[in-house]
């Protein structure tokens, strides 16, 4: 590689890298303006104000320092979190394709695995104000039962963050090896061959099985509604992420809609052989699926009630058995 | 070890909570300030308490030795909600002390706005129900329904919480129906009925929805009548109690009392839907025959009355108010508002729940915390 290539490359993956940001600040508005407020009859915010306005609104807010063990640790997993999205958006680029090992569906799992650690560190890490013991009522009024080891709400979540992470996270895991099954390999370069010699994957009855559980993972990953276990508005409120004030809230913030392109150009990687390079057109087809991620997850989203583990099971099971009935149709 | 200190087959073992898992007074699910103590396995509960005493107003303190009207007028700021019922309660009390007769006019105008707020109240406990499951569309489109209920209510009584319409002998002059506010109610309630069929039949037919609210949060019969529970709560277990059926101002109108069989949180939703349903029905029938005349009665003289009770049938249950008079003032003043006697119903319904679905099982009693908050202690210094 000259010189010349390094810097076109360079300049590539910076590009690449500053469309992501520029259209995930916009994700956050068109889900919850054009989608969601639509379908309940109401004006929503405006367009800019979730994804844009408000991250900048919260970088200059007073910084608080959240009642945690450790804060440090606390406050930075949602800039650790924008680490891991950017490398992950940085693996699916051409661009970097050379690093071989590093190019490979095996980093994409153990980067996206990293990702949903975090949500556990967070809610470990954290302890609000909401789940303070008030020894008025709670103890000298006559409680039921006294002395009880005390829950914090945000505990509750990890120990769902650890479930999400055993089972959860299932159908994205089987969907990514639908593209590996059928070219053979791991490596992401050759799945891209593959797909321009022979056609998108999504083309094919295997693709569309494993698409339909990629996007049911996609929004497990994202904590979406009706899977929202981490932060049910009903119990743990926002669970890991109670407790971010400030900038912070805004890492979190941006953490999300950066994730929600990154994931959507791993599907467009995976399963229409096009990676998100600004070198070439095809970044056009990857905001189009971001776009229509964003969309669907948002009307998804809209008509459903929060799962519990009741209906969270079943779903995940059936939506793994699809998944797994993809790979075997992509063997044939 | 001592001999009798010994646990035998017979002693009962005492309960092993793992974890507690205290949610509110402030809760983003809870839109009163209480508190829920539950005592958990494994996110299963098994055992919930549930404290309140975070609102201490003291109304009914304020309201001894008031004169009447005022304290009528008191009464509407206990709930934000159910405001009409309260004031109606109190000036029944009044006018069954004073043995005062109300112009039937006056009777059908205060059945319209009870009703109105009922469906009010009704639409506002489906609307936090949905918002509680996490069903946010169909949350708003509730609110979006009941808006129409809070304009009819906000023109025939001014105003969008308190309206004030109930006085001793009648109503106030300003809720009067013309022909033209009549007309505008009967259009209100034709929207309603048409939104409401087709917002039940999406529910029901929601099976994402159903998976999560049948089987769950369950209050059998037996227990309900154990626990004192009232209103839709009671009748959502089979129990078909209404007191309007015993209202002799509900006499002149056919209505249903509405009962559901299994308890669970469908079932009440389903009640508050079914009986919305009930409210148009009666107040179709009082626009539509309501009777001529003057709306208050003036002949009646203040005396001094013993403490007269009554109860009435709250959007919520059984509402009870007494108070005595002396000298045209309020002595004695108590109430009780429906919401005190189904808190041991809410505790029971979170046992075995998912800990997701406990506060659901909360919502389904349609508590009302800040009405039933009023103690206060006075400590004489």
């Amino acid at each position: 590689m000259t010189v010349v290539d390094s810097l076109i490359a360079l300049i590539a993956v910076i590009g690449t890298l500053i469309v992501a940001f520029v259209v995930s600040v916009w994700l956050p508005g068109i889900e919850r303006k054009f989608v969601q407020a639509r379908i309940q009859q109401r004006i929503g915010p405006p367009i800019s104000s979730p994804g844009l306005m408000a991250p900048i609104k919260f970088f200059f807010k007073q910084i608080i320092n959240p009642n945690s063990p450790m804060p440090g640790l606390y406050n930075s997993l949602p800039i650790i979190g924008i680490i891991i999205s950017i490398l992950l958006l940085i693996i699916v680029m051409p661009q970097l394709y050379f690093l071989v090992a590093f190019a490979s569906v095996v980093a994409l799992v153990g980067l996206l695995k990293v990702e949903e650690i975090l949500y556990m560190f967070m809610g470990s890490l954290s302890k609000s104000v909401l789940s303070i013991r008030m020894p008025f009522p709670d103890l000298v009024k006559g409680a039921k039962h006294r002395d009880v080891p005390r829950s914090f709400v945000e505990e509750l979540s990890s120990m769902r963050a650890f479930r999400l992470i055993a089972f959860g996270s299932f159908p994205i895991y089987i969907a990514i090896f639908v593209p590996v099954a059928m070219a053979g390999s791991i490596f992401l370069n050759d799945i891209v061959a593959y797909q321009q010699l022979h056609g998108p994957v999504l083309f094919t009855l295997g693709g569309i099985l494993g698409a339909i559980v990629f996007f049911v993972g996609f929004m497990i990953l994202l904590n979406e509604y009706p899977f929202a276990i981490l932060k049910t508005k009903a119990d743990v409120i926002e669970g890991p992420l109670l407790e971010y004030a400030s900038k912070y809230r805004a890492y979190v913030y941006i953490s999300r809609g950066l994730l929600i392109f990154v994931l959507s150009s791993i599907f467009a990687t995976l399963f229409l052989g096009l990676p998100p390079t600004i070198l070439s057109w095809t970044i056009l087809i990857n905001i189009v699926v971001t776009l229509a991620f964003t969309i669907i997850m948002a009307i998804v989203s809209a008509f459903s009630p929060i799962f519990t583990y009741k209906q969270f099971y079943p779903v995940v099971a059936g939506v793994s058995i699809l998944g797994v009935l993809a790979i075997i149709a992509s063997f044939l | 070890m001592d001999e009798d200190n010994k646990m035998t087959d017979e002693t009962p073992k005492k309960q092993v909570i793992e974890t507690e898992v205290p949610l509110g007074p402030v809760h983003s699910a809870a839109i009163e300030p209480y508190r829920v103590r539950l005592f958990v396995e494994d996110e299963i509960v098994k055992d919930a308490e549930i404290t309140i005493g975070v609102n201490h107003r003291g109304i009914e303190r304020i309201m001894e030795g008031l004169p009447v009207e005022k304290a009528n007028s008191l009464t509407e700021k206990i709930c934000g909600i159910c405001s009409n019922i309260h004031i109606w309660n109190s000036v029944l009390v009044a006018e069954k002390a004073l043995e005062i007769d109300v112009p039937e006019r006056a009777q059908y105008i205060r059945i319209i706005m009870a009703e109105l707020e009922r469906l009010h109240s009704h639409l506002l406990y489906l609307a936090h129900g949905n918002e509680v499951l996490g069903h946010e569309t169909f949350s708003m489109r509730l609110f979006y329904i009941r808006e129409t209920v809070m304009e009819l209510l906000r023109m025939v009584g001014g105003n969008r919480v308190q309206y004030g319409v109930p006085v001793i002998g009648g109503i106030r002059p300003r809720a009067e129906l013309d022909q033209m506010k009549i007309q505008k109610i009967e259009d209100g309630i034709n929207f309603l009925e048409e939104k409401l069929s087709n917002f039940a039949e999406r529910f029901i037919s929601d099976p994402m929805i159903m998976s999560r609210i049948t089987g769950v949060g369950v209050i059998k019969k037996e227990d309900a009548l154990r626990l004192a529970v009232s209103g839709p709560t009671l009748r959502a277990t089979g129990v078909a109690v209404d007191l309007r059926r015993d209202m002799k101002e509900y006499d002149p109108f056919d209505f249903d009392v509405i009962t559901q069989d299994d308890g669970d949180i469908k079932s009440n939703l389903l009640m508050r839907v079914l009986e919305n349903f009930e409210s148009i029905k009666i107040i179709r029938q009082a626009i539509n025959h309501l009777p001529e005349g003057s709306i208050t009665n003036r002949s009646w003289e203040m005396q001094d009355t013993p403490i007269t009770k009554n109860y009435v049938e709250a959007p919520r249950g059984k509402l009870y108010h007494s108070y005595a008079l002396n000298d045209g003032r309020v002595r004695h003043c108590i109430i009780r508002t429906p919401s005190i006697t189904n808190i041991g119903a809410m505790e029971y319904a979170c046992i075995g729940c998912h800990i997701t679905d406990a506060q659901l099982a909360v919502v389904q009693c349609d508590p009302c915390f800040t009405c039933t908050d009023r103690a206060i202690q006075i400590i004489q210094l």
